[in-house]
């Protein structure tokens, strides 16, 4: 059974309709012999003359060592010079960034603002306004992922921008030094140095100086001596007043803002007092990267006056 | 098992019981299989999505993260759900249409057992942590040589099959198979030709470097959707949807011209998924235009599979199955369309790196690879065991708890590609880019979570499904064991059941 064979009437079909192939597979599995549809040989047409007319414009068909290289010129620049070249990515991408829109649009902004004094830019409702759309960007591309995208960092990781309180200095200048270089923030750790009492005099002190009351009295005037003399050496970067020495990027410690631990946060004097031997004890190591080779100085100097303005101060 | 002799002999339609005269049991392994790994892969799937709109979900294990799992839930689902699907269903077909018993059954069995070894290894040491890193081809060197050595016996019991055949035409779904079976032994071979570290080392270097390794990747990662995953599905469909609708293929002809047009080209197009890179300009170009160019032959097939249903469009109102086949059809035209268009330079410009690509790639996965299957498997598995469907009700459910998670899937991807494209490219008035890159990832995070949503219907239906299965042949398996064990042969059971 199932021989092939020319079925007649297996198939109905309307009147007019075409007739199967004839073949019968598996029982009655079988083929009508339509032509193919009008519209799907028409369209196939069409996507073949569309392809036609894209090789003809871009480069398209390997010959002989090169290619095809197709009529659809682009117009840019190399060093002034005009210059004229089949279709190609480096070429459109040059185009674009010497002619697009927004290519020549910010370009204008940067040569104004790399030439132009802080206090210019920082007084110039449109340059203002340029560089706070600028340095958004930036910031969030390369300084967000530590400082946070508001730029309130993380309390024991990354520094506070959003405040006033600068460790390594808020004048645009000294972020842009910052920015350039890098920043290695470090205190030694006292591990070595204080015995258990010692440390807990010292963080009494520390405490007292942020106006924190309530430290034994005896603790924080021990703790004084250790911090302005030879043992403990303290006030060498944090200063006599413990207003800090932004050239060490060391703290100031009269504030009461911390940002490596959340002495704020802690609900009794001894749970703080306690933080503040441990950070002593431990020492801090901190570093940030120098963006000196990744972003050009009028970018740098747009991320400067950004985050200057994050949170102002000096 | 199942084999032991049935009342199907007396039935008047044939001679001998197609279970008798066919290798019906490599089929079923095949099946269930597929079954086992597709809700595996599919729960993974939904695992992963999950992990992307809440990254807690990786828990800091490093074999669950989604790094590792990824290509685990490509794997289950692209080589063990797929690949078994194809498996069982190319065997019964080339039997079925030829007319002829399986050659090689202890070939065969060896196709089952290599491959799903090599499926269990690969997921296994992905989630370990190695992998050879390249897309859909992640298995390491010693499972790409249990593959190559799978893939030579499948073609070996797949031709000689069909050269045992007793029509004297092919029929036009063995034409697919074939050309499946030749281009992804082809493929596979190349993509991982590779120096192994040692002798005992998992870690392999590729052959190729730079970008022409990146062409090889892609050229093997686009004919893998084009063969694997069309070509092979679209033979599915040529012999279930005229089997389930009773009517013949619409067109012999455009089955031929498309059929060539398709296997031709396909093999251009790889390059399209490498646009704007280092990849030189005029292959960039040569890949666009030929995935225009596709067009027409892709909708050959879906034209082809949804005319055969003319004349008999009711029963798309009584026949979940045939819902499912024709809506597959409909997912394929509409990925089909998409594929070419994004391929195109301005086009892909907007969309590669974004999540349309993922959405389009599922729109076909979900849409067209897995409905095609799922309305196959409910066509095959009934006539494999000889019995009934336990639940038609739940083959309803299953398609639109389906349809709805591909829709919701699909949009979601739409919404979260084209806008994550558009912010990229977005200028404010001083030129700047108008949004930093977390800005565009934080605004994935709601479509992000309707995709999973789509993901867990999807999940829901496949679960359903391996119900539905289990319920249908568990009966059947009992009322064997029951023959066995009161040692009586023969019985009427069966055949009463049918």
């Amino acid at each position: 059974m199932n021989e092939p064979g020319h079925e007649q009437q297996s198939a109905p079909g309307k009147p007019g309709e075409v007739e199967t192939t004839g073949h019968v597979w598996d029982g009655d599995l079988r083929e009508y012999n339509n032509p193919l549809p009008r519209w799907w040989l028409w369209s196939f047409y069409a996507t073949v003359v569309f392809s036609l007319i894209y090789w003809l414009l871009y480069p398209a068909w390997p010959i002989a060592g090169t290619y095809t290289k197709g009529v659809a010129w682009i117009n840019y620049e190399v060093e002034g010079e005009p210059q004229r070249s089949h279709w190609n990515s480096r070429a459109l991408l040059l185009r674009d960034m010497q002619t697009g829109d927004a290519a020549v649009r910010q370009r204008e902004f940067l040569q104004v603002i790399a030439e132009a004094d802080h206090d210019t830019v920082l007084s110039d409702t449109d340059m203002l306004a340029f560089v706070n759309s600028y340095a958004r960007g930036i910031f969030g591309d390369f300084c967000a992922a530590c400082h946070q995208t508001g730029g309130a960092g993380i309390i024991g990781l990354y520094p506070n921008l959003a405040d006033d309180n600068w460790h390594w200095g808020g004048t645009i200048q000294a972020i842009e030094q910052t920015i350039t270089r890098g920043r290695m923030g470090y205190m030694p750790p006292y591990r070595e140095t204080f015995d258990d009492q010692q440390a807990d005099a010292v963080a009494a002190y520390v405490l007292s100086l942020a106006g924190h009351e309530g430290g034994d009295p005896e603790q924080v005037s021990l703790g004084g001596a250790i911090f302005q003399g030879y043992e403990g050496g303290c006030y060498a970067c944090h200063g006599r007043e413990g207003l800090g020495l932004k050239s060490q990027g060391a703290p100031n410690l009269t504030n009461d803002i911390w940002q490596n631990i959340d002495v704020t946060g802690a609900q009794s004097h001894a749970e703080r007092q306690a933080l503040v031997r441990d950070l002593i004890l431990r020492g801090v190591q901190r570093e940030m990267p120098a963006f000196g080779d990744r972003l050009s100085p009028a970018e740098i100097r747009v991320l400067a006056t950004y985050v200057h303005q994050l949170g102002g101060g000096l | 098992m199942a084999q032991t002799p049935s009342a199907d002999v007396d039935r008047s339609r044939t001679q001998v019981a197609p279970s008798e005269q066919y290798n019906y049991d490599i089929v079923k392994k095949f099946a269930i299989m597929s079954i086992v790994w597709g809700v595996l892969g599919m729960g993974v799937g939904v695992w992963i999505a999950s992990q992307l709109a809440f990254p807690f979900l990786n828990f800091d294990i490093p074999q669950i993260t989604f790094g590792r799992f990824r290509p685990v839930h490509t794997t289950l689902v692209i080589f063990g759900f797929g690949g078994n699907a194809l498996f069982a269903t190319s065997y019964y077909i080339v039997q079925r249409t030829c007319q002829a018993r399986l050659y090689g059954p202890k070939l065969a069995e060896f196709t089952f057992w290599g491959w799903n070894l090599a499926v269990a290894l690969g997921v296994i040491t992905y989630m370990l942590g190695y992998t050879q890193g390249r897309e859909y081809a992640e298995f390491t060197w010693q499972i790409d040589l249990l593959i190559t050595v799978v893939w030579v016996a499948y073609f070996l019991v797949y031709l000689m099959t069909l050269l045992r055949r007793s029509q004297p035409h092919i029929y036009v779904a063995n034409w697919f198979f074939m050309a499946f079976i030749l281009a992804t032994a082809i493929l596979h071979i190349f993509n991982n030709l590779a120096i192994p570290v040692s002798l005992f080392s998992l870690e392999s270097y590729s052959l190729f470097s730079g970008v022409q390794d990146a062409m090889t990747q892609w050229w093997y990662g686009h004919n893998a959707v084009g063969f694997f995953l069309t070509a092979a599905f679209l033979g599915m469909m040529y012999y279930f949807v005229p089997k389930q609708a009773g009517r013949p293929i619409y067109s012999y002809r455009l089955s031929i011209v498309h059929f060539w047009a398709l296997v031709f080209l396909y093999m251009w197009v790889g390059a399209h998924h490498l646009h704007w890179t280092a990849l030189p300009d005029w292959v960039s170009t040569l890949a666009a235009t030929f995935s225009i160019l596709l067009l027409l032959p892709s909708w050959g097939g879906m034209i082809n599979g949804i005319m055969t249903l003319s004349g008999a469009w009711h029963k798309l109102r009584t026949d979940p199955i045939m819902l499912f086949l024709i809506t597959s059809l409909s997912f394929y035209g509409m990925a089909t369309f998409e594929g070419p268009m994004m391929s195109l330079k301005s086009v892909n410009a907007l969309s590669h790196y974004t999540d349309w690509t993922v959405g389009h790639v599922h729109s076909g996965a979900l849409g067209w690879v897995a409905m095609i299957t799922f309305g196959s498997m409910y066509h095959l598995i009934p006539r494999l065991w000889d019995t009934q469907l336990y639940s038609i009700r739940l083959v309803y459910v299953h398609f639109f708890l389906a349809t709805i998670g591909i829709v919701l899937y699909i949009t979601a991807m739409w919404v979260a590609g084209i806008g994550q494209g558009l912010m990229l490219r977005a200028f404010d008035e001083y030129g700047n880019l108008s949004y930093t890159f977390i800005e565009t990832v934080v605004f994935l995070h709601q479509p992000y979570v309707v995709r999973a949503l789509g993901g867990g219907l999807f999940l829901a239906g496949m679960l359903l499904m391996a119900y539905n299965i289990y319920k249908t042949i568990e009966p059947v398996r009992r009322e064997a064991a029951r023959q066995v064990a009161s040692g009586r042969t023969e019985t009427t059971a069966s055949a009463s059941r049918a």
